[in-house]
């Protein structure tokens, strides 16, 4: 039976649960309100990033176990005595019968969290959010705002990687240029070090590519607390599912992407075609790290499963929605109209 | 002005076919304008998100090029005349739609 972090967790004063409050950003007591400020002297080392050498792995980084998701560990609630099961990597949950906040203790180090930026988003405000997201969708079906409102909003830590590197690229592209009547095609190469810094790269399927840059818009590296039961206190929260290596390497295909992307806007975007390009990558750091977010649950009309997301630092929300048929087919319709009607004009009086 | 029926009546099949066709490029309409509000400037969904909107382009030049030969023929009653006369205008549209996709 595996440990967990509870007894800790109690209030000193009254022996009642306590829970991370993310509107005061204290740990406060459930039964007699008594709060207690986590920070500590040794906040700033969270910030702390870690190198890769090379192609090497530290050995930190080499997993000690198995990270299948369909692990199950049993463990018993120090507060009601009852049994708990923790599903694959998951590091937090409320215990069924008392309520409980239960931490595990001792994850294994491979995939355990360097640091977290806390909860500052309460719920009210993460539905609230939501409700705001879908109000302004575009063409949604009718009855979206209640499947949502229907839906399950959990607070959760999601497992991210920070990853810093820098990328000597040699390219080589081709630019169709023209002036008047003439197109000539010209052959661009070069050289240049593209530096990356702190591109977050989620480590579980819960928060999408997409998803991400919907609602992490700017990462503040100051934010980050040292990893500490208190802060997950009352949230589910997930382990790293991914090493090091799988990490990096979802991690790369964002980098070639923005690298193709940046080579486009060195010469102007437009025309710019046939990229290639080796890169050289060095100066690898990284951090695995939580962050918060407040995801709902809910299934379209359709039957598809779907979620909202709201970032549990700064509120910003982004998620999957469905469209309806009726709507962009009436849309569609109503510019095609337009643009037929402008045809028939444009026709009957033989402009060109 | 000689207005034919038959190119009016022809007007109704390329609606129904262009709002058809029509329809995923509305949501991309939509993607792009989610991306360009919601998303992180330059991240990869962003870039992802944004490429591709020339097919928006090309399905209104395609819908618009078919319905100015259809004015052209209601107009004349000269549907070949009509087709001659809507070259000049593909070879226009051409070059526009080489300049959409290059700037995509």
């Amino acid at each position: 039976m595996a440990e967990v972090v509870q007894s800790e967790l109690s209030c000193p004063a009254c022996g009642g649960q306590r829970h991370f409050d993310p509107a005061a950003g204290l740990l406060s007591c459930d039964s007699c309100g008594a709060t207690e400020d986590l920070s500590s002297p040794w906040d700033g080392a969270a910030q702390k990033e870690h190198p890769v050498h090379g192609n090497t792995v530290p050995a930190t980084e080499r997993p000690s176990q198995s990270a299948d998701t369909a692990d199950v560990t049993h463990v018993q609630c120090q507060a009601c005595g009852s049994q708990l099961t923790f599903v694959g990597l998951s590091l937090s949950e409320r215990c069924g019968y008392c309520d409980g906040p239960v931490v595990r203790k001792d994850p294994d180090p491979t995939y355990a969290p360097m640091a977290l930026i806390p909860f500052a988003i309460a719920q009210d405000a993460a539905r609230l959010a939501q409700d705001q997201w879908i109000a302004s969708r575009l063409f949604p079906p009718r009855d979206l705002p209640e499947r949502v409102a229907e839906g399950t909003t959990r607070a959760l830590y999601v497992p991210f990687w920070t990853i810093d590197a820098q990328e000597a690229t040699t390219y080589w592209a081709k630019k169709t240029v023209r002036s008047g009547k003439n197109t000539r095609v010209e052959n661009i190469s070069g050289e240049q070090v593209f530096t990356f810094d702190d591109l977050l790269m989620p480590a579980s399927p819960l928060v999408t590519p997409l998803i991400r840059d919907g609602i992490l818009h700017e990462f503040e590296p100051a934010r980050l607390r040292p990893y500490t039961a208190g802060y997950i206190a009352g949230f589910a929260a997930e382990q790293h599912a991914q090493t090091l290596a799988d990490g990096l390497a979802a991690n790369r295909k964002d980098r070639r992407l923005l690298i193709r992307n940046r080579i486009r806007k060195k010469y102007g975007w437009s025309g710019v075609h046939s990229i290639t390009f080796n890169t050289d990558t060095s100066g690898v750091h990284y951090r695995r790290i939580l962050l918060p977010v407040w995801i709902t649950h809910y299934t379209d009309g359709r039957g598809v499963a779907s979620k909202v997301v709201t970032c549990g630092i700064h509120g910003r929300t982004y998620g999957e929605r469905p469209f309806s048929r009726r709507k962009v087919l009436a849309a569609s319709m109503a510019v095609v109209v337009a643009t037929v009607l402008f045809g028939l004009i444009w026709g009957a009086g033989a402009a060109l | 002005m000689v207005v034919s029926p038959l190119p009016i009546l022809l007007c109704l099949p390329l609606v129904v076919i262009s709002a058809l066709i029509g329809m995923p490029m509305v949501k991309k309409l939509v993607q792009i304008r989610e991306a360009r509000h919601e998303l992180k400037r330059n991240s990869t969904s962003y870039i992802m998100g944004i490429a591709g909107w020339s097919v928006i382009a090309f399905w209104l030049m395609a819908t618009w090029f078919f319905a100015t030969i259809l004015g052209d023929w209601a107009a004349t009653d000269d549907a070949a005349g009509a087709i001659d006369r809507s070259f000049t205008r593909l070879w226009v549209l051409l070059q526009i739609a080489a300049e959409v996709a290059a700037n995509d």
